[in-house]
């Protein structure tokens, strides 16, 4: 019996959660593996490097950005924070500041734009939407004021400070590349995992999004948590704008809008939903390496960029039409048809028919076996035949009764329009 | 078998058409009705009729299924199986605006107005008179139809007033015009007198026997059982979503109805004499609470072990005040003691760190995070005591998480579950977790058992005393005066915002329950003029 309860709600498990963190890697692979085969040398360590080089800065403010989204809010300043962060370290770097103290600042200046953000929207109440839209175009503007509308140019590898290009991309003198971006992308997506799970802001994160009142009267302070949670997502959009200063050398002014689409993208294809409360990192990250592969693999098949931006849209209405008639299905309540009870009956059968020839195997009678063996293969077949028939017949049943109630609808509505009322009509 | 069950089946209803069709019509009938929801069978093979002019009521506990079947008939949800026939006629309602345009009107106890419209406005919504061929709207014809309208069901209102400023009662008045005017047959009336007083009880039913004698049939669903021998013809008794029995008024007493609501769950016994003393120490006191419109100097006395009822109609305050105690409102003026020590709750967190701990009436809304795991839901407010360093220490949230789960009985397949899979009985004992997980000695109940079924209620009384013996004081805010009179050591009446008296166990009866409940309103409203 327990037994049975418990393989019963793994199933279940596997249901809800499983097949949904089993989706979105899933079609990673396929995507890659169709490009691989179709694309132009596309299996190849180069376009690999390409692929991770591509998903950086997406991939660091997508994270910041999942945070937000699971605490119920959004957040559409993090590409021009990434940027104006980006410009203003650059700034910094050609007023004589050293390289590492330019970087620091580059962070610090994203987590400002994220404090700013998380006042205005835990402590003034403003909506998330319009306070971030807010901080997008100040954040934009704060950027070009400060650069004086020029571009800034960070230093290329050889020249002094060049090193923290490698922390992207080193290059070994051989001539071998190796992503070092990805193993810092992973760092920063195991720290962020962790917090999400397993500390109190991960879990009140998860609580606000899902119900704020619930979480107020539960006694978590939510204005502190939401606050901090703005923090996160300027602090990884600071990450961001130094991963483009490193793979892009040059930060022009006046960017990033738009990049923070690609990360709300990249979030929901990885199953964090916007209405809050649900939503993994894992999944975000698998959303951006889906971007970027697609953004990789259309120009190997001879299609233009404009392609990717259609396929990724294609991709995003994909993944939630998925995801919600997912979590429909899971939420159904089934109801046991003759059908329904008919297969119960015939597996349970079938299982004591399994279970007597494993005891036959263990004596060893092979004739036995066979005859066992077929027969419950032609249980097996009946079944199969026996429960489509009978599911085919419920079908045609209710869609009769269906016909039928709209036939009697409309009649009846006629009849009632013309039969005398106890009241005088009005 | 199947071929032969069919056969009956459209025989029968054949039968039935043709025959309802030339003997006198049963106004509708329903059969058979069953629905499901996640984790309840909340109707089980339900049968219910209506005649021509006949008041039907409708009773049960909460969540016995009087709304869902009533939502069923009016097309808010869908039955699973069941066939309903309406004048005769196999007829499945697809949504509320269909229903009520083939002559099925339903007042909720939630009245659905747009209050910034006029009232006229409101009854003729999406069927508005026009002129100049459709351009432009003809408000004086749409008064001139709503005051016959208001004429003829002697009703004593006036069109071009906006809806927001009428009282309850009035807007009510409103919305049965409204079904009215839509060539109503039916009308369901969803416990419509909850919120009104005695006089303004009197006028509905005025308006109810009226429409009774032009044909109308109603069905009248209330928790206040006296009425029903009032106004009923015959009376249906749910309980756990089947159907007890039918039954005349006339033949039933109200202790029957009583017996059959309630069946043969063993409740814990009623107190008769309370178990605390006034020696008990005072826990928590209110000093002249004042917040919003319906906390008006409130001062109570909670003491140590005891259960404090609170009573008194929707709308008088009681929510409000535990709101007011719990942080979750702003108060403007009083103070609260607990422990004998001046407390400052500005928030429900400082609420919590003081020990107490506030179940809202409205779980959905204010308790649960339904997309989140049962374990998420019960450690909510506790995780400052799972937390060890930088990390929660995942292995104590689980095992606290199955302790509660094991001795509260909560049915559920995993500490991982979605709380959605839950039913309404399993989702309030998470809650209940919730707080005695977070060690809150001073619990506040609001409308504990709304919602769940028989079985859960008794777990959940049950459960209170426990406490209590242990040595936690709650607050316990119901609607319903058999749950208070069954539970507390003591009541509180409380009426537009004000206490208007406390009994003590010994003396409180219904009747005096109601009339502090409802007199006091009269005081108030004589007293101070403007509110």
């Amino acid at each position: 019996m327990t037994s049975e309860n418990v393989s019963v709600s793994r199933m279940q498990w596997f249901k809800e959660r499983g097949l949904k963190y089993a989706l979105a890697p899933a079609a990673l692979i396929i995507l890659y593996v169709f490009f691989g085969i179709f694309g132009m040398n596309y299996f190849s360590y180069p376009t690999l490097v390409n692929i991770i080089d591509a998903s950086y800065y997406i991939g660091f403010i997508s994270m910041g950005v999942t945070f937000v989204i699971i605490s119920g809010g959004i957040d559409l300043s993090v590409g021009t924070v990434m940027m104006a962060s980006a410009l203003i370290g650059g700034v910094a770097l050609k007023h004589g500041v050293p390289m590492l103290p330019s970087l620091l600042l580059i962070i610090l200046v994203g987590t400002g734009f994220g404090f700013f953000n998380g006042l205005i929207v835990s402590r003034l109440k403003l909506p998330p939407f319009i306070a971030t839209l807010g901080t997008m175009m100040i954040s934009m503007g704060v950027g070009s004021i400060v650069s004086n509308v020029q571009s800034a140019t960070f230093p290329i590898r050889g020249q002094p400070g060049g090193w923290y290009k490698n922390l992207f991309l080193y290059l070994s003198p051989e001539g071998g590349m190796i992503p070092t971006g990805a193993i810092l992308l992973l760092l920063v997506g195991i720290i962020c995992h962790l917090i999400l799970s397993n500390t109190k802001l991960g879990r009140y994160t998860y609580a606000i999004g899902s119900n704020i009142e619930a979480a107020r009267l539960s006694g978590v302070d939510v204005q502190k948590w939401q606050m901090m949670v703005y923090v996160i997502s300027g602090a990884t959009a600071g990450i961001g704008g130094i991963s483009y200063a490193a793979i892009y050398t040059t930060v022009l002014p006046a960017q990033g809008q738009g990049f923070e689409l690609y990360a709300i993208a990249a979030a929901v294809i990885g199953g964090t939903s916007l209405s809050g409360g649900v939503g993994t990192i894992w999944g975000t990250i698998i959303g951006v390496f889906i971007m970027s592969v697609l953004a990789t693999g259309l120009p190997a098949m001879n299609l233009q960029a404009h392609w990717q931006t259609f396929f990724t849209g294609v991709i995003v209405i994909g993944a939630v039409l998925l995801d919600m008639y997912r979590t429909k299905k899971a939420s159904e309540v089934r109801i046991e048809t003759a059908a329904d009870m008919y297969k119960a009956e015939m597996s349970e059968k079938i299982a004591s028919m399994k279970r007597e020839l494993s005891s036959l195997k263990a004596s060893g009678d092979r004739d036995k076996v066979a005859d066992l063996q077929k027969e419950i293969a032609a249980a097996r077949r009946e079944l199969k035949a026996t429960f489509a028939a009978k599911k085919a017949e419920e079908k045609a049943e209710q869609a009769r009764i269906r016909a039928e109630e709209r036939a009697a609808d409309h009649e009846f509505s006629e009849m009632l329009k013309h039969k005398d009322h106890p009241i005088d009509n009005i | 078998m199947a071929e032969i069950g069919r056969f009956i089946q459209g025989f029968s209803r054949l039968i039935i058409r043709k025959g309802v069709m030339s003997v006198a019509a049963k106004l509708l009938s329903m059969e058979k009705i069953d629905k499901r929801f996640t984790g309840v069978h909340a109707l089980r093979q339900v049968n219910f009729d209506l005649d021509e002019g006949e008041i039907h009521a409708l009773v049960g506990e909460n969540g016995a299924g009087k709304s869902t079947l009533m939502n069923i008939l009016v097309g808010i949800i869908q039955k699973d199986s069941g066939q309903i026939y309406y004048m005769g006629h196999l007829f499945n309602a697809h949504d509320p605006k269909h229903a009520l345009e083939m002559g099925i009107g339903i007042i909720h106890q939630e009245l659905n107005m747009m209050d910034h419209l006029t009232v006229a406005q409101n009854i003729f919504i999406g069927r508005e008179f026009t002129k100049m061929g459709g351009i432009l709207l003809d408000k004086r014809e749409q008064n001139k139809r709503a005051e016959e309208l208001f004429t003829r069901l002697k009703m004593n209102i006036d069109p071009t007033e906006q809806v927001g400023r009428l009282t309850v009662a009035k807007q009510q008045m409103v919305e049965i015009a409204k079904a009215v005017s839509h060539r109503l047959r039916i009308l369901i009336l969803d416990e419509p007198t909850a919120a009104l007083t005695d006089t303004e009880i009197a006028e509905l039913f005025t308006i109810m026997r009226d429409l009774k004698s032009q044909g109308v049939g109603m069905i009248h669903i209330s928790h206040r059982l006296e009425e029903i021998h009032q106004i009923a013809d015959r009376v249906t008794v749910l309980r756990d979503g089947e159907v007890v029995d039918t039954k005349k008024t006339s033949e039933v007493t109200k202790a029957q109805i009583i017996n059959m609501m309630v069946g043969r769950v063993i409740y814990e016994q009623p107190k008769i004499k309370s178990l605390v003393g006034p020696e008990a120490p005072v826990v928590l006191r209110a000093h002249k609470l004042n917040a919003g419109k319906l906390v008006r100097d409130v001062s109570f006395e909670l003491r140590k072990g005891e259960i404090l009822g609170f009573s008194g109609l929707i709308g008088s305050g009681r929510t409000e005040t535990a709101r007011a105690i719990f942080g979750a409102d702003e108060v403007q003026s009083g103070w609260i003691e607990v422990n004998g020590k001046r407390a400052k709750i500005r928030s429900p967190s400082d609420a919590v760190a003081k020990g107490i701990g506030y179940l809202s009436e409205d779980r959905k809304r204010f308790e649960l995070a339904i997309n989140l795991s049962v374990k998420d839901n019960m450690v909510m407010a506790a995780y400052d005591q799972f937390q060890s360093s930088l990390f929660i220490d995942a292995r104590k949230v689980q095992d606290v998480t199955q302790k509660y789960i094991d001795r509260l009985n909560i049915k559920t397949p995993s500490i991982e579950q979605l709380l959605r899979n839950l039913s309404g009985g399993n989702q309030q004992k998470v809650v209940v977790a919730k707080w005695l997980i977070c060690n809150c000695d001073i619990l506040i109940f609001d409308e504990p058992t709304r919602g769940i079924d028989v079985g859960a209620k008794s777990e959940i009384y049950t459960l209170m005393n426990e406490l209590t013996k242990e040595g936690k004081s709650i607050i316990m805010i119901s609607s319903e005066l058999p749950e208070i009179l069954r539970m507390s050591d003591r009541i509180i009446v409380m009426c537009e915002g004000r206490i208007t008296g406390e009994l003590p166990i010994e003396e409180a009866s219904q009747e005096a329950i109601m009339s502090l409940a409802t007199m006091g309103r009269q005081a108030v409203l004589t007293g101070s003029g403007t509110e």
